[in-house]
């Protein structure tokens, strides 16, 4: 069977990469005793798959991911077993089984939903009064590094929300299909440049709260349809 | 957590988000744990004096990790020394060296312990204490600074670090560990002067205190005499031994980090010490008597290590683990426990014997990684002197075997600088090189795996405290680069032969304080003051401001690496008591000059001298010496 599971990347782990926490995951799954599957081959590794790479500095407060199961768990039990298993700083909340034959779950996300708090109290301010002039903008030029280098993209049909909360922390969901992807890192530096800023080594706060996905044209949270 | 607690959290978060490899610092691995330390009657601040990959990877630093914490009075935290970014970055915003669990300054702790690996890292142990607001001098520390403790085997030389390091604990730590905890926790609480602990501490057997002692010299810079300060201190510290692996403490659970650090997997220890005698080796010696984990409780350790890291590899670990008696059984039985959980084994590489070969074929099978070879030296005759028991013979059949086994990589172990060597002996490694590569071309093409690879490496010969050639000078720096130079020239025409050597500068900085004394303490700190750190990193060290250091102090390198020390010299560890004796080794190095061997002691005991302390070797049976 598969099983999804939600799970939080917390505060004291924002720095470990990708790979890392993979690596974390698949010992943890190990140490569950778990019924899980592993590949065929030379070199069999646990059948795992997460539905978005974190980028590194980011607090997930819903990241998903999908196990392959030889024999059938209860949701509860797999939740209970993983946690017995799992550092403090990284917990599932919630599980629940897969259709079978369903895509990957790396196929179905379309979006993320954000919060970023630049740390610097008068900077934030500034960002927040701007934010209306910048969404008037038709063209919002980004850098987008990709393998051969750095490209220029327009990032304004990617942005499908943003507004400052009371504090001027920005909410925000970016697109995150394979051609149009947008990171908060390139949102913020156009922010900032929009504010006549060159200089982005900026200190902010990071959390990815929701992974969406796409149900008849309409966002939903990745969670509920896939 | 407090209010201060909580700054320094901002702080630290601010600097990794501007450091490389931030991962490093961050803490909160799997099976680390933040105890509550008000509730703790002792903190040890756990320090490796080596980046945060290296100390990781270090199977001593989890025993006592694991064995400090498992006492419900005692909290034990991890420092490890910082990359240089991450350094910089602590003094400009003055944030002091933080440990992993809690986040507390090093300065924090009743007791901070460094394990000392090799001579190389001993200015991060200052840097270390200097960034976690510790007085680096002993003399300089107030009552309610930590006590410093050191142990590992650079321990059996402490004289270079004597003016730094409050107690020194000597051989096997398991237990003697708590001994000190105790005693420090309790003077702690009793509000003695720092010296009452001091004189406390010397108590213990195996606890050297270089505060209690004093060294003269004569003029020729030799050692006097080593004088107590204090009648109650022994004259002589005897290593401590733990008699039964079996009941000795080994951790159930241990870190199992984020990042990948270098020995990323299960270090199963089947045995300590060793029995075959190479004179160059100084853990060999050091760790005598040989005492051997039983299959049962290897079997139980692998199977909880197993359960609580979720690691994938099992790695046997010993001086020479083709030795342990039951060799072939445990592998089996490993492989049979572990074969639904996909764990692999990673073997001594120098016993792929026929017992072994099918099963290893079945589990091995994605990885043929390089094997490894160390011959040492390139003649008989120097593998006689310095009684490495491997023949040419002996590693061609292995090498021919493991070419038969699919392997194509091969690593070939070579020291350059050992005593008595000429050109022949150099000649000696290019031609056994040759032999190897020929080994290789006689299996059939469509047997072998595709792809020779030789890689040969030489590092040059340190003379050790406790071994045959302690009294032996080391090769100068003109003679090791032309030996290297040599060498490289030689290997060149052989094909598929990859020739690499370490940096000489490294070995004689290295020879100097494996057999410094007391004195060398001066140039360590001037060296430290000038900006020396991580040296034990080639595109860190500075071998300009080391040699500034020893002019400044006054003192010549050459005193300490190479002169050769004769026999009735007063050596700076003499006052201690590693087990095997003074005589022993002279007759050792008195055999070497004739390169006469001398057979494993398993067959017959040599009378090392462990013998004289009762039931603690088991070979050793009267009347064979
Ligand atoms: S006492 Fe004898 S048998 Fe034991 S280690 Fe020493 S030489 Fe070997």
């Amino acid at each position: 069977m598969r099983m999804l599971a939600l799970f939080e990347k917390g505060e004291r782990l924002r720095h470990i990469g990708h790979l890392d926490i993979m690596r974390a995951m698949q010992r943890a799954l190990r140490r569950s005793s778990l019924p899980v599957s592993y590949s065929k081959g030379f070199n069999p590794h646990i059948l795992l798959g997460f539905a978005s790479a974190m980028p590194v500095g980011a607090v997930g407060k819903c990241e998903l991911m999908e196990v392959e199961l030889d024999s059938d768990v209860d949701a509860g039990e797999f939740e209970k077993r993983m946690n017995e298993a799992l550092p403090e700083d990284l917990k599932v909340f919630s599980c629940r089984p897969l259709p079978p034959h369903g895509p990957a779950l790396m196929a179905q996300v379309c979006a993320a939903s954000w919060h970023l708090k630049i740390l610097d109290d008068d900077l934030r301010r500034r960002v927040q009064e701007s934010i209306p002039s910048f969404l008037e903008k038709d063209e919002i030029p980004a850098m987008k590094k990709t393998k051969s280098g750095e490209k220029e993209v327009n990032i304004r049909p990617m942005i499908l929300h943003l507004e400052a909360e009371e504090d001027g922390t920005l909410d925000m969901t970016l697109q995150m299909e394979e051609s149009q992807s947008c990171k908060p890192s390139m949102l913020l530096e156009s922010l900032l440049r929009h504010n006549g800023i060159q200089d982005f080594s900026v200190r902010y706060a990071l959390t990815r709260d929701h992974l969406l996905g796409r149900h008849h044209d309409t966002l939903c949270y990745l969670e509920d349809i896939a | 957590m407090d209010l201060y607690a909580d700054r320094i959290d901002d702080r630290i978060e601010a600097m990794l988000e501007k450091v490389q490899k931030a991962s490093r610092y961050t803490g909160g691995e799997m099976n680390t744990q933040v105890k509550p330390w008000d509730k703790a009657r002792l903190h040890y601040g756990f320090c490796f004096p080596d980046t945060y990959e290296v100390g990781m990877s270090h199977l001593g630093m989890k025993i006592l990790y694991g064995l400090v914490n498992a006492q419900e009075d005692s909290v034990c935290e991890r420092f490890f020394m910082p990359w240089t970014d991450m350094k910089a970055l602590m003094e400009e915003e003055q944030v002091p060296l933080f440990s992993m669990e809690s986040r507390r300054p090093l300065c924090d702790f009743d007791m901070i312990g460094f394990t000392l690996q090799y001579e190389m890292s001993y200015t991060n142990i200052l840097a270390m204490m200097d960034l976690g607001r510790v007085h680096l001098l002993s003399r300089d520390r107030e009552r309610d600074e930590p006590i410093v403790v050191a142990g590992g085997p650079c321990a059996f030389n402490p004289e270079p670090l004597a003016d730094f390091i409050d107690a020194f604990m000597l051989g096997d730590g398991e237990e003697v560990t708590l001994d000190v905890t105790r005693t420090i926790r309790d003077w702690k609480e009793s509000g003695e002067p720092r010296m009452e602990c001091m004189k406390a501490l010397s108590q213990i057997p195996g606890v050297y205190v270089p505060s209690l002692y004093e060294t003269d010299y004569h003029e020729d810079g030799t050692i006097r005499e080593m004088r107590r300060l204090w009648d109650g201190a022994p004259e002589k510290v005897r290593k401590c031994v733990v008699t039964d692996l079996n009941t000795a403490y080994y951790p159930m659970e241990i870190p199992v980090p984020y990042t990948e650090i270098i020995h990323d997997r299960i270090m199963l220890e089947i045995m300590r010490g060793c029995t075959r005698g190479c004179r160059f080796c100084q853990a060999g010696l050091l760790y005598r008597p040989v005492r051997e984990r039983s299959l049962d409780r290897l079997m139980e350790l692998a199977v909880s290590l197993e359960k609580s890291t979720g690691y994938e590899d099992i790695s046997l670990s010993s001086l020479s683990s083709g030795d342990y008696t039951c060799l072939a059984e445990l592998i089996r039985d490993l492989l049979r426990r572990f074969k639904q959980e996909h764990v692999s084994i990673s073997l001594p590489s120098l016993r792929i014997d026929s017992i072994l070969k099918e099963s290893l074929e079945e589990t091995q099978k994605e990885r043929k990684t390089s094997l490894t070879f160390a011959p040492e030296a390139g003649t008989q005759r120097l593998r006689d002197v310095i009684n490495k028991g491997v023949t040419e013979s002996d590693l061609i059949e292995k090498v021919t075997d493991a070419f038969q086994g699919g392997w194509s990589s091969v690593k070939l172990y070579f020291m350059i600088g050992l005593p008595t060597e000429t050109c022949e002996d150099l000649d000696g490694m290019a031609d056994l090189c040759q032999k190897v590569n020929r080994c290789y071309f006689t299996v059939p093409k469509d047997q072998r795996a595709k792809g020779l690879r030789i890689t040969a490496s030489a590092s040059s010969f340190v003379p050790k405290p406790f071994t045959p050639f302690q009294w032996v000078p080391q090769d100068t720096q003109e003679m090791l680069r032309e030996k290297q130079q040599y060498l490289k020239e030689k290997m060149k025409t052989i094909k598929g032969v990859n020739f690499n050597y370490h940096e000489s500068k490294t070995s004689y900085l290295e020879a100097c304080f494996a057999r410094g004394d007391r004195r060398l303490g001066r140039v360590l700190l001037r060296a430290y003051q000038k900006g020396c750190i991580l040296d034990g990193w080639n595109e860190l060290f500075r071998f300009d401001l080391w040699m500034e250091a020893f002019e400044e102090e006054g003192l010549d390198p050459a005193f300490y690496a190479f002169r050769a020390r004769s026999r009735d010299e007063i050596l700076p560890w003499d006052f201690i008591d590693a087990g095997v004796t003074k005589e022993f080794l002279w007759r050792e190095y008195e055999k070497s000059q004739n390169a006469v061997v001398t057979p494993d002691c398993r067959k017959g005991c040599q009378g090392c001298g462990i013998h004289k302390w009762k039931g603690v070797c088991s070979y050793a049976h009267a009347g064979t010496v």
